[in-house]
């Protein structure tokens, strides 16, 4: 029983990973209807910013993780004023979104290959010089705690823009049907250009706190992208809340699970879970 | 631009493209009457690019130093990123568009690709791999210190040491599984124990929880059985997860480039090269030759001999020159006094090694 607060640690580190994923997948999801894939690969688009500007060039960092993030905003949003935006203004099907958004995530995964290899490659310094804290019986690094606070910070961010602004107002009016949020005048291409931009922002948060974590590699966001699709799925695809959940349950689902066998199943585990939520519950925990 | 010019400058693209294709193709599959084509399959981009450089540049640096041949020889490398579905299309374009006598593979995953593909074509087929199953078939062949000698090197140093508990972070790869099952045949001869034995799969990066479930279970050694850069990652949250249990690998730390996360520990590796190979690498290259850089010396120049020692009147045939390697022995390579034994292995010894001051030393066996 010594290793539980351990594996409680390890459980909300994942699950507040997936959950930054998860909030970004859901709040472009709840304004499109539509999965975008290319989303995870926002997260290395911002992670190999942070590398050329803080490493390669030896930039400030605080402007490096800046830069990186409104990056990650700024292609966002250009997928959509670019790729996705014209297929919407002909009306196509959400299959054919999706296929163009796989289109845009190979592309950009084979640009940043080009650019900088394949090569993995760590943001965070050498090792030993993370402060390790020890909490409720485990140990957590000093990047692990910063990923949980901002998780925080963004998930209490997104409620408040939501529900207490007019973009918030207009971002729910066109989840709950775009056509009527047109009729009534609200500008719904530019809002969602705007939901793009804060939602491939968040994912690239995500990308810049795991480089410091772990580490970053082009691909790195296809695997990303599946654990915040599951979070978002057993949690309520579209809804906030539900995402959030959905990723500390997946996270917790995924530690605890490989406790008592080996952890090669890991992956075994958070599909399995999908698979059940999608058989037993396809709307989700919060079945919005 | 009207509709009709559209189709017609597309047509004639396409078939531009293809046409270009067509002679390209040609052009590298032509053999020479007095040529052999030597494909050599490695990782040339991706994490593990430094170790195919490696293999390129020892290759590379045996037809320098070749003298005077019957046969002129030709090599051709393919990238196949350690993945073998990547492996499968690049020994097919070897075997199918530059008409090869011979490949060359690295790694166990990708040479139980490329076995049973130059079985079926009777091509010559080097495995630079520890799994015993790549070198399976008439012409199959391996040129690694198998992982029985490396397991027989690493339990006599863990009992030198007087270490009783071993425990074990291994990918789930081919050549660990075949590494470990030999392991723990091997240890059942001893008082050794594997007290936690943790299994995970490649490309992953999240190993807290199996770290944790490691911690309580005794280890005095953690044995990292791994590709780059799980590997890294690997060490790198075993300290941040407050352990300071050394670490210890079979290969494993000279697949990594940062060697320096490894710093003081010991290790088993395959053999060590002649210091003439090294130095004559290191200035070729200005590096330390990589894993499985003199194994790729050696096995070009295995199979030179073998073509070179066949009698006839025309070109050996792949298969010619499988039957010349079953006949050699005692070759003089940069890794000993090679044979090729009944099983079509070229066995080479084991070596223990430290990183010391950022550089793999040998130490005392």
């Amino acid at each position: 029983m010594e290793i539980v607060p351990q594996l409680i640690l390890n459980s909300i580190i994942a699950g507040a990973i997936y959950a930054l994923i998860a909030l970004g997948f859901n709040f472009i999801y709840g304004a499109t209807k539509f999965f975008n894939l290319a989303h995870g690969v926002m997260a290395a688009i911002s992670g190999y910013a942070v590398f050329y500007f803080a490493k390669t060039l030896g930039s400030n960092i605080y402007f490096a993780v800046i830069f990186g993030v409104a990056l990650a905003g700024i292609v966002g949003y250009g997928l959509d004023k670019f790729i996705y935006l014209p297929l919407r203004k002909r009306k196509v099907s959400n299959m054919v979104l999706l296929v163009a958004s796989l289109g845009a995530m190979t592309a950009l995964q084979a640009v940043i290959a080009i650019l900088f290899t394949s090569r993995f490659k760590t943001l965070s310094q050498n090792i030993g010089t993370q402060k390790l804290f020890e909490v409720l019986g485990g140990v957590i690094t000093q990047t692990q705690l910063i990923t949980i606070l901002i998780t925080v910070l963004i998930l209490a961010g997104l409620v408040l823009l939501l529900y207490k602004t007019q973009f918030g107002k207009a971002v729910r009016a066109i989840s709950d049907d775009e056509e009527v949020a047109r009729i009534v005048g609200i500008n719904t291409n530019k809002i969602i250009g705007r939901v793009f931009f804060i939602g491939s922002a968040l994912a690239g948060l995500a990308g810049i706190l795991i480089g410091f974590d772990t580490g970053i590699e082009p691909t790195m966001g296809l695997g990303l992208l599946l654990k915040g699709v599951i979070a978002s799925i057993i949690g309520g695809v579209g809804n906030i809340y539900g995402g959030v959940l959905g990723a500390f349950l997946l996270g917790f689902v995924e530690n605890f699970g490989i406790w008592k066998i080996s952890g090669e199943w890991k992956d075994a585990i958070a599909f399995t879970l999908l698979i059940v939520f999608l058989i037993f519950r396809p709307r989700g925990i919060m079945n919005k | 631009m009207d509709k009709l010019t559209k189709w017609v400058i597309g047509i004639i693209g396409v078939i531009a493209v293809v046409v270009i294709g067509y002679f390209l193709s040609e052009s590298t599959s032509k053999v020479s009457a007095e040529q052999i084509k030597i494909g050599v399959v490695a990782p040339m981009t991706g994490n593990l690019a430094f170790l195919g450089e490696g293999i390129r540049d020892a290759m590379l640096l045996a037809k320098q130093d070749l003298g005077s041949t019957q046969y002129a020889y030709e090599l051709i490398f393919e990238d196949d990123q350690l993945d073998p579905k990547m492996t499968a299309s690049a020994v097919n374009k070897l075997i199918g568009v530059n008409k090869v006598a011979a490949i060359v593979s690295f790694g166990s995953g990708p040479g139980n690709v490329v076995a049973p593909i130059a079985e079926q074509n009777k091509v010559v087929h080097f495995g630079i791999a520890s799994d015993p199953n790549v070198a399976k078939g008439e012409f199959n062949f391996i040129h690694w210190t198998p992982p029985s000698e490396e397991n027989k090197v690493f339990v006599e140093k863990l009992q030198s040491r007087g270490i009783k508990k071993l425990g074990v972070f291994e990918s789930n790869q081919q050549g660990a599984a075949a590494a470990i099952a030999d392991l723990k045949e091997k240890l059942k001869e001893t008082d050794i124990e594997i007290v936690t034995n943790q299994v995970f799969n490649p490309g992953e990066k999240d190993f807290r929880s199996i770290i944790s479930k490691a911690k309580n279970s005794g280890a005095e050694i953690y044995l990292l059985l791994a590709f780059s850069p799980e590997l890294e990652v690997l060490a790198k949250q075993i300290k941040e997860a407050g352990i300071n249990t050394p670490l210890t690998s079979i290969e494993s730390f000279e697949l990594s480039e940062q060697v320096d996360l490894f710093e003081g520990e010991w290790y088993v590796t395959a053999a060590s090269p002649t210091g003439d190979f090294t130095s004559k690498f290191e200035v070729k290259t200005d590096k330390n030759p990589t894993l499985g850089a003199a194994n790729a010396y050696d096995i070009f120049n295995l199979v030179v001999t073998a073509a070179e020692g066949f009698r006839g009147s025309t070109k050996p045939k792949p298969s010619q020159i499988a039957n010349e390697l079953t006949t050699i022995k005692d070759f003089n390579g940069v890794l000993g006094n090679l044979s090729v034994n009944e099983d079509g292995i070229v066995i080479s010894k084991a070596v223990i090694r430290m990183i010391k001051d950022g550089k793999p030393v040998d130490i005392d066996n």
